[in-house]
């Protein structure tokens, strides 16, 4: 069900600090602005004539992660992202939000993806399960999709693929685009109707959330009750765990680190699966970064790689320096967002990147 | 009154020391760090009013950082605060006359861990949960669990003499602290000797305690850590009899059980803070107990102590409903569990010996509830940092509803927290226990210190004689 009164959250966190310690954000620019109780605050002050919507204001109210982290560790369960979301999007409204937002609306509204003046791939056929692309899969690390399709097939999972090159409506959300966010979900809904799935696997812990909690909360769409949604990798653990899925080992002895992606925190029961499935293909195990699991960081990525890009950089740094602490020397995950940022920057911290689904793929027997 | 120029100019300065993606003078960030975790500056801004702002807000990189900063501030005698996470809940990091607030989140490196010592050296920075989580990685903690670690830096630990859920046990921060680095008014780096008991000496370390940045600014702290307890074990009592539970307390603390926990709760708190944040409905006042450490030797001592509790006419509400609250201890301080605006509410807590801390609390109760009246103020406590002498009382007043003006709403806030101060130190309590001085009682500081007051504003003049240090905080003026 959509949350009603959302921005009214911002009154609770305006003066609560017990979330700050996780906000990766926070972390990175040590600025108490750009904190949960920051952007609270903030908006609780436009709200009380103290402050004023402009550049400044403005640049801080979308430099937030919308990474979910707050929410996360909050007894409360407090919707601040939400909050923040539909902040954005009065902002938006107001025409005052950055230029790249509205730009990116264009695109979004033309070509469903803020990456390539390409429209989305039609959806086609159907049958028990259906795959969603999403924009990040597509233009951004197609391997991934690929090695995840071999993997599915191990298993004798063929799904149809839907919202090929079409972003989920997450980054519109985010962005405080609601109706361009709304058309983008029905528009994935339509093509997983069509399919006649029942099973719907997504790729990473982002489209999970948006799925199953973004979709209901902030744009008020059910999806249809019929369809359970299970991210690929816990899918491919099961799978392994039964025994349908089998690796041989790799023979590679480079120290290696899993990043959680970007969102893992929104979803906290699929951290085990990744690991599960290195383990039963690398000769050692991982070693674990410090920002990890239930508390994983952002990576750079969401609507703040547009938004504000130094921050997103910082966020990016922050995880690669995280692994290099590590003395790990590659770095493996699965969101294809999270990889494409991660490998921009890794040869500065002396790390080199590798897809998780790639990586199985590559060791299937 | 700085004028533009100036401030400019203060500005070259302070960009050429922590460079200009470093400082901020943004209005937003001005409003942000006008406020911390104290109601007066949360109420102003609520009321839709500026409170005191700083003039920039700096986060240098390094303790030389810091040292060049203070020197400027010298030169230009303007204030410097300190700031950590900005959890202090008694104003002491508010801008009150503008300056440089230096925040130290980027001196956050954790410098040594050290097993065999079981120290840990970390910059002041750190925020307190990140630097709990790195020690818990290596089975160690710093048993110092304050209810803001989330936000908290370990500078902020010790300022303000910090405490935290097991210092009955464990100790305060300022017990934990082997040693520090501390820059002074005047830019000097010192660093307090390496250990903190010996006979070396005046123990000046502990005038930075409780210092709150008025004699500089704790940059780096040495701090002794404990291994990850074997067992922790909680269980729940209840009490027809407020004083028969402070009398179990008192034995047990003076039989040297050494409890890591006992949470006493008055009939009012149980009956509202214990009923709407753990759902448990009691009448009466519920006590949590707990004790950690070597699983034979933690058993031991809570069967002791439940033998008193028993004697004294205490219900053994089991192991679960002890757990229950560790679990959810720090429930209370998220929103909407919280005591949170519009209503005006204070912690007016004390400390005082345990022949005294009744007669204490039934005074503050009777006084504030009284005076009062017509506010319908509420009078809420719970018995939680226990000494082997006495204990604290962690009070507090509500009032739900106050004047709407920010004037009246403060003027009456400041008489109700006159009332509760007095009345402490009437009965034989301080001021304050754990929470500092900061703003809102530093006009109670003379009544405390009395005719040592002139001493400790002498060792101010002679390390501050510019004035700069977080002015009119912990009852030093400009």
């Amino acid at each position: 069900m959509q949350i009603q009164n959302v921005i009214a959250t911002t009154d609770f966190c305006r003066y609560c600090l017990m979330c700050r310690h996780v906000c990766p954000v926070g972390h990175v620019t040590r600025l108490e602005t750009l904190t949960p109780h920051g952007w609270g605050l903030t908006v609780a002050s436009v709200k009380r004539g103290l402050l004023e919507w402009n550049p400044e204001t403005v640049e801080v109210m979308y430099s937030c992660a919308d990474c979910g982290t707050c929410r996360s560790f909050c007894v409360t369960d407090q919707p601040l992202p939400e909050a923040i979301a539909a902040v954005r999007a009065e902002i938006v409204q107001k025409k005052l939000a950055p230029p790249v937002v509205y730009e990116l609306d264009e695109a979004l509204k033309q070509w469903g993806n803020p990456y390539q003046k390409q429209a989305p791939q039609a959806a086609q056929g159907n049958g028990e399960t259906a795959l969603f692309v999403g924009d990040d899969a597509q233009y951004l690390w197609p391997s991934a999709l690929e090695a995840a399709l071999k993997l599915l097939e191990a298993v004798g999972v063929r799904p149809v693929l839907i919202g090929i090159g079409r972003n989920s409506g997450y980054l519109a959300s985010s962005l405080g685009l609601p109706e361009t966010a709304v058309a983008l979900a029905k528009a994935n809904l339509q093509e997983l109707q069509a399919s006649g799935a029942s099973r719907l696997l997504v790729l990473t812990p982002g489209d999970f959330f948006t799925f199953t909690q973004l979709y209901d909360e902030r744009l008020g769409i059910e999806r249809p009750q019929n369809v359970a949604v299970q991210e690929v990798i816990p899918f491919l653990a099961e799978q392994l765990e039964a025994g349908h899925l089998k690796f041989k080992r790799s023979s590679e002895s480079i120290p290696y680190t899993y990043l959680d992606p970007t969102h893992t925190v929104r979803v906290k029961t699929r951290v085990d699966a990744p690991r599960k499935l290195l383990s039963a293909v690398m000769p050692e195990p991982g070693r674990e970064v410090f920002w990890r699991e239930v508390r994983a960081h952002a990576c750079g990525d969401t609507a703040l790689q547009f938004t504000n890009p130094p921050i997103s950089r910082h966020l990016t740094y922050a995880r690669l320096g995280d692994a290099a602490e590590t003395g790990a020397r590659k770095v493996i995950t699965e969101d294809a967002g999270c990889l494409n940022q991660l490998s921009q920057h890794a040869p500065t911290f002396g790390l080199e990147v590798q897809g998780l689904y790639e990586l199985l793929a590559g060791h299937l027997i | 009154m700085r004028g533009g120029l100036q401030i400019e100019m203060i500005r070259s300065e302070l960009e050429e020391i922590v460079g200009p993606h470093f400082i901020t003078s943004d209005e937003a960030d001005k409003l942000v760090y006008s406020t911390d975790w104290s109601w007066m500056p949360q109420m102003w801004l609520d009321r839709g009013e500026w409170p005191a702002i700083p003039d920039f807000i700096v986060h240098p990189g390094s303790v030389e950082e810091v040292s060049a900063i203070l020197k400027v501030a010298n030169t230009y005698r303007i204030p410097v605060i300190p700031w950590g996470g900005g959890s202090g809940t008694q104003g002491g990091a508010l801008p009150t006359y503008g300056g440089i607030i230096v925040d130290l989140k980027r001196l956050n490196k954790i410098i040594e861990i050290n097993e065999q010592a079981l120290t840990v050296t970390a910059q002041a920075g750190i925020n307190g949960t990140q630097l709990e989580w790195a020690l818990n990685e290596k089975g160690l903690t710093l048993p110092n669990y304050q209810a803001s670690s989330n936000c908290a830096t370990l500078g902020g630990y010790l300022a303000p003499r910090g405490s935290g859920t097991i210092s009955t046990k464990y100790g305060k921060a300022e017990d934990m602290v082997m040693s520090m680095q501390v820059v002074l008014p005047d830019g000097t780096i010192i660093r307090t000797p390496p250990v903190p008991r010996h006979a070396s000496g005046p123990d000046f370390m502990r005038l930075f305690l409780g210092s709150e940045g008025v004699f500089g600014i704790i940059t780096e702290a040495t701090m002794q850590v404990d291994y990850l307890p074997e067992v922790r074990l909680l269980r729940a009592m209840l009490f027809d009899s407020l004083s028969n539970a402070l009398e179990a307390g008192r034995r047990i603390m003076t039989r040297r059980l050494e409890p890591m926990v006992i949470r006493l709760y008055d009939p009012a708190s149980t009956k509202t803070l214990v009923k709407e944040v753990l759902g448990l409905d009691f009448d009466g006042s519920y006590v949590v107990l707990g004790f950690d450490g070597d699983k034979d030797i933690a058993a031991l001592q809570e069967q002791k102590a439940m033998e008193i509790c028993l004697e004294l006419g205490g219900r053994d509400l089991g192991r679960e409903r002890g757990e229950k609250w560790w679990n959810h201890r720090y429930d209370f301080y998220y929103p909407p569990l919280s005591l949170k605006l519009p209503w005006m509410y204070g912690t007016v807590e004390t400390v005082t010996t345990f022949d005294k801390i009744e007669a204490l609390y039934w005074a503050k109760k009777k006084a504030i509830e009284e005076t009062y009246a017509d506010w319908n103020v509420r009078y809420i406590a719970h018995f939680s940092h226990w000494f082997h002498w006495g204990v604290m009382v962690y009070d507090r007043f509500i009032i739900e509803e106050p004047p709407q003006d920010a004037r009246e709403a403060i003027r009456l806030h400041n008489r109700v927290w006159a009332t509760a101060v007095q009345k402490s130190v009437e009965y034989g309590g301080m001021i304050n226990e754990h929470h500092g001085v900061g703003l809102k009682l530093a006009r109670f500081t003379r009544l405390q210190y009395g005719t040592a007051w002139p001493l400790l504003e002498a060792i101010k003049k002679a390390i501050d004689p510019n004035g700069i240090m977080n002015p009119g905080k912990v009852g030093f003026g400009v």
